[in-house]
């Protein structure tokens, strides 16, 4: 009996694990079902609506690539260049490009095709292809400026009449612009082939309607609202967060007249309390702000002051001779700003501040949601603050405190006061495997495989 | 205004007022039927909105106690009642369940009275709810209650359960909307419709009006009786004017409803449309309209036709009646019914049959009578000559036994008086000749004061006889007379047969006047004597033929003297009193249009 036993025993364990090795090695082929709120009527990554969209720049990425991209760090890694250098001064560089990659048309990566791609992206910069290289001089001097070319925006993209053609790991297999874009995997992409066959997105789809699809098997990768994360994960789902990169703040549509402007302001600022807004409205789905960058990036933020003080914010509406009556806009897609809103408004009664809850554009203040642009913290700095509207950081120097100090005019403007800063989710179906993300949350498909687990 | 027209004015005042009578007695009923109509509505309509607002109160009621007694419900009651609440628990579980139960108000108040999750005010967790007392009191049926939500405030029917018991309760607070669907689920007659205002703030707001159709216009027409039910906290009825239309007038009938407090937080308007009445009235006046304009046309129709049944042997007989004035006495007009009319058209038919034989008698007697006189003045004037030709012939005879001589100068004598006599005879023959050949007047244009001063100068030397009577002749003659149209040889006859008879009048001399003037179109000529003057019946009778007041007259001077005045259009008048005179007055006119161009000539000829 032993001696069946024992062999059978022995036999079983090699299946099993056989098996357990097949179930964790990544494999090739099969399609990915994405579905995503964006409705993007555009693949351009010129194109400027993009600018603060993450499902956008995360289409951008799987298509396009860029000469440089940023490491968890923030620090410029080659990708189409593949080494740059810059003269004294930091106003022109040379990046030479790397050799062996092909448009998806199978056209050729040449620097006269990145010289037009960039001049499209950025009609300011004198851009000059070279034999190997391509050389951009600036108006002024960009210390950052490999992490600048990071940006999604700067994606190599070649233009042939309305056609598009990138050299990212996917090529478009169909586009029905705002509906649904079909992707398939290059296995001439000079990074390596993507484990999955081709990606399927399906696009203008609410957040219920994704969640649906992703209980139903329909869908693999759905977009979550970070309020809905926490219970989602509580109702047995995959949920994936993101470190903080989306910042939700208040702007004001003029800026601060004079001092006496801005008591109101300021007891605005003091009378939000902005961890009943994370903790209860976003059911913790984001961290106080006080600043337009998030912690993790700067290592600063937490200087910057969240909590209410709210016989301050009375003390300062007493001072203020003319008390105005705000509007305060939102965006009324936004399944989360409408409740902010009010209870921003709630808040805002306390110290004896009236806002009035518009839908309309034109409002006194509006509760904005923009997406940090870079890891880069000098550029994303740069970025919010063209996205809100505000007046460019000047940085004095490169270093940290440089940085703080811009973020410090920024904020004492009054012009904006930031709330929270909110991560992105994802949920994701049992069969998507190595799923990862960037610190902006920005997808890691090509490093995605997908399992044979049924849901 | 003729009898015609007053007959038409009768007949059509009498249609008017009668048809503005019933027109008024119509619609006066119409509008007390369509008064007691709208009540009964009005009362079925209140009385359907209270039975709708019950049953909706009570399936308030039912859903509120159904989350109350819900196993979630209460596990958040006990949870609460443990420790602080963890409003991220809970802070979509008040829009959920209202959700499930179809309520658009819910909101959970733990028992300090602060709001853990609301569903109206997500944002509001953590707030405290004002006040609580209200809560602790709310009664056990729905009842009406202001909603406070983010941009402003609603009314809503809501109910108020305690879950848990012990000294920490959570109170449930749902409620529904008292809004545009609560209104339309009432079934409203035609012409009918009910609007809700919400009492929400201190003054009339034209929002707050609740209009389930959306065509409300002016809203603003209804707010002063709004105010009036608010302020008074009774039920009130009005006629709103929502245009310058009739049509769209409607009478509304506003009742106040009261909260928990008593305090009045709304108003029920139920409107009854005037359009079927104003349009019933306007038909009731268009037929009346038509029929009074049928019955006017109808009643000058008839008041035409009567009249002229009337009228028309009135209108014969009045002519007829000209007709005998002008002279026309065989005039008959035609008896055509047998009715007053006709009695009245005979009536006059017989009278001028009988004027007309009393006229021939007249006219018969008066030729006897004229005749009598002719030969009565024939006999006299004759008889005068005749007794003096009887003695002197007589005389003759008796001659004849004087002697020759003495018959010789009784012949010579007697011879004389005869030829005077028969002399005399001749000449009375001759004045009668000439009366009756008075000849036609030849018209021309002459001066009467050269006819006067004619006569005058004519009579000059017989008023100067030393045997006759002192009378002196004066005249006094008329300035800037104008010609007339007359005969001055006739016109010279007549003159001085007036001036003889003065003469006659005054035996013992007087002053005789010839007196000419202008008066307008007429001449006047006045003759004057200072004589013996005549009587009033004399005066009467002077102008007769063969009439005189004088002995030895044959009385057709002055009817010569009236018939030349009468041929030419003229008039001759006298006034006198015995012993003051006698004045004639002649008027004659200047009529030029009877002057004939010469080698013409009317009637008889001289």
């Amino acid at each position: 009996m032993r001696r069946i036993v024992l062999p059978l025993l022995v036999a079983s364990s090699l299946v099993w694990a056989a098996v357990s090795s097949a179930a964790t090695r990544p494999r090739y082929g099969g399609t990915l079902h994405v579905a995503i709120r964006a409705a993007p009527a555009s693949l351009d990554p010129a194109d400027p609506v993009q600018a603060n969209s993450t499902a956008a720049q995360n289409i951008s990425r799987l298509v396009f690539d860029t000469l440089v991209i940023l490491d968890d760090r923030g620090q410029a890694q080659p990708a189409l260049a593949s080494s740059w250098q810059s003269e004294p001064g930091g106003q022109r560089w040379q990046f030479m490009l790397r050799t062996g990659v092909k448009f998806h048309n199978g056209s050729a990566f040449t620097p006269d095709t990145v010289a037009a791609s960039l001049r499209a992206s950025n009609p300011t910069w004198k851009v000059f292809p070279a034999t190997d290289s391509v050389i951009i001089e600036c108006d002024a001097a960009v210390p950052d400026f490999p992490a600048e070319l990071a940006l999604p925006r700067n994606a190599i993209a070649k233009r042939d009449g309305n056609k598009l053609f990138g050299t990212g790991p996917f090529a478009i297999a169909d586009w029905q612009p705002g509906k649904k874009l079909t992707l398939t995997s290059r296995d001439e992409y000079w990074g390596g082939r993507p484990f999955v066959d081709s990606i399927e997105i399906e696009m203008g789809k609410s957040l219920r309607e994704q969640m649906i699809s992703l209980d139903l098997g329909k869908a693999d990768l759905v977009e979550v609202a970070p309020e809905q994360a926490h219970r989602a994960a509580a109702e047995g789902r995959q949920v994936e967060s993101s470190a903080p990169v989306e910042l939700m703040a208040l702007v004001f549509s003029r800026e601060r007249q004079s001092p006496e402007d801005g008591k109101p302001r300021e007891a605005l600022a003091l009378s939000l309390d902005r961890s009943s807004l994370n903790t209860v409205l976003l059911q913790g789905g984001g961290e106080l702000a006080g600043s337009l960058l998030p912690n993790w990036l700067t290592g600063y933020a937490f200087l910057f002051p969240t909590g209410p003080d709210l016989p301050r914010a009375r003390e300062l509406r007493d001072e203020a001779q003319q008390v105005p009556i705000w509007t305060l806009g939102y965006d009324p897609t936004d399944p989360v700003a409408r409740v902010v809103a009010e209870r921003i408004s709630l808040n805002a009664r306390d110290a004896g501040l009236k806002l009035q809850l518009s839908a309309a554009n034109s409002a006194d203040v509006r509760l904005v949601r923009i997406v940090l642009p870079s890891l880069n913290a000098r550029v994303a700095l740069t970025g919010v603050a063209a996205g809100l509207g505000l007046t460019p950081p000047k940085f004095t120097g490169n270093s940290v405190s440089d940085l703080y100090a811009a973020e410090s005019t920024l904020i004492q403007s009054q012009r904006v006061i930031p709330l929270l800063h909110i991560r992105s989710s994802y949920a994701l179906s049992a069969i998507v495997k190595d799923w990862g993300q960037d610190p902006d949350a920005l997808w890691r498909l090509p490093e995605v495989w997908l399992g044979t687990e049924k849901p | 205004m003729s009898f015609r027209r007053k007959l038409l004015a009768v007949f059509a005042l009498t249609v008017f007022l009668s048809v503005a009578a019933v027109t008024w007695i119509v619609s006066a009923i119409t509008r007390r039927a369509f008064e007691r109509s709208n009540e009964e509505r009005t009362t079925a309509l209140v009385a359907q909105f209270r039975r709708e607002f019950n049953r909706r109160g009570e399936d308030v009621v039912q859903h509120v106690q159904a989350i109350a007694d819900s196993e979630s419900v209460t596990r958040m009651a006990l949870a609460l009642a443990q420790g602080s609440p963890d409003y991220s628990a809970y802070v979509t579980e008040a829009r959920n369940i209202a959700e499930n139960q179809q309520l658009d108000f819910l909101e959970f108040v733990n028992s300090e009275g602060t709001i853990v999750s609301s569903a109206q005010w997500p944002a509001k967790f953590g707030y405290k709810y004002s006040p609580l007392q209200a809560i602790q009191s709310a009664p056990k049926d729905a009842f009406l209650k202001q909603e406070e939500l983010p941009e402003n405030a609603t009314l809503a029917l809501s109910a108020v359960r305690a879950v848990g018991a012990g000294e920490r309760p959570l109170y449930v607070i749902g409620g529904r909307r008292v809004d545009k669907e609560f209104l339309a689920s009432l079934e409203l007659p035609s012409g009918m419709r009910a609007l809700f205002y919400q009492n929400l703030g201190t003054g009339f707001a034209p929002q707050l009006l609740i209009d389930p159709s959306g065509s409300l216009q002016n809203p603003d027409r209804v707010a002063p009786l709004i105010q009036q039910v608010l302020l008074q906290k009774q039920e009130s009825t009005e006629i709103v004017h929502w245009s310058s239309a009739a049509a769209d007038d409607e009478t509304v009938h506003a009742i106040p409803l009261a909260g928990q407090d008593r305090q009045t937080l709304g108003v029920l308007l139920v409107g009854n449309s005037l359009r079927p009445y104003v349009d019933l009235l306007q038909h009731i006046r268009s037929a009346a309209m038509l029929v009074g304009g049928a019955s006017i046309v109808l009643a000058i129709l008839l008041s035409g036709w009567a009249a002229g049944r009337v009228t028309r042997p009135v209108e014969q007989l009045a002519e007829a009646a000209r007709a005998v004035a002008d002279g026309n006495w065989s005039t008959q007009v035609e008896v055509t019914s047998s009715d007053e009319l006709g009695e009245l058209a005979a009536a006059f038919n017989r009278m001028t049959h009988e004027l007309l034989e009393q006229k021939e008698q007249l006219v018969q007697t008066e030729r006897v009578a004229a005749w009598r006189e002719l030969a009565r003045r024939l006999a006299h004037e004759l008889k005068n000559p005749l007794f003096p030709l009887q003695l002197t012939v007589e005389n003759l005879v008796r001659a004849r036994q004087h002697s020759p001589e003495q018959f010789e100068e009784v012949f010579r004598e007697s011879s004389s008086t005869l030829l005077a006599e028969i002399a005399n005879l001749k000449a009375i023959i001759s004045r009668f000749s000439e009366f009756s050949k008075m000849p036609q007047p030849q018209f021309q244009r002459i001066d009467l004061n050269d006819v006067v001063q004619n006569v005058a100068r004519l009579f000059q030397a017989q008023l100067r006889l030393p045997d006759g009577p002192p009378i002196l002749c004066t005249l006094a003659l008329g300035e800037g007379m104008a010609s007339i149209a007359a005969d001055p040889e006739l016109l010279h006859r007549a003159i001085s047969n007036l001036v003889l008879n003065a003469m006659d009048a005054m035996p013992g001399g007087g002053t005789l006047t010839l007196r000419t003037r202008q008066d307008g179109e007429h001449a006047l000529l006045e003759v004057s004597d200072t004589g013996t003057g005549l009587t009033p019946e004399e005066c009467e009778r002077l102008f007769t033929p063969y009439y005189t007041s004088k002995s030895h007259g044959t009385g057709l001077g002055l009817a010569i003297v009236q018939s030349v005045v009468s041929d030419h259009g003229g008039k001759i008048s006298v006034q006198s009193q015995p012993g003051h005179g006698t004045t004639f007055l002649i008027e004659l006119p200047r009529d030029h249009d009877k002057i004939q161009p010469p080698g013409q000539s009317t009637g008889a000829t001289r």
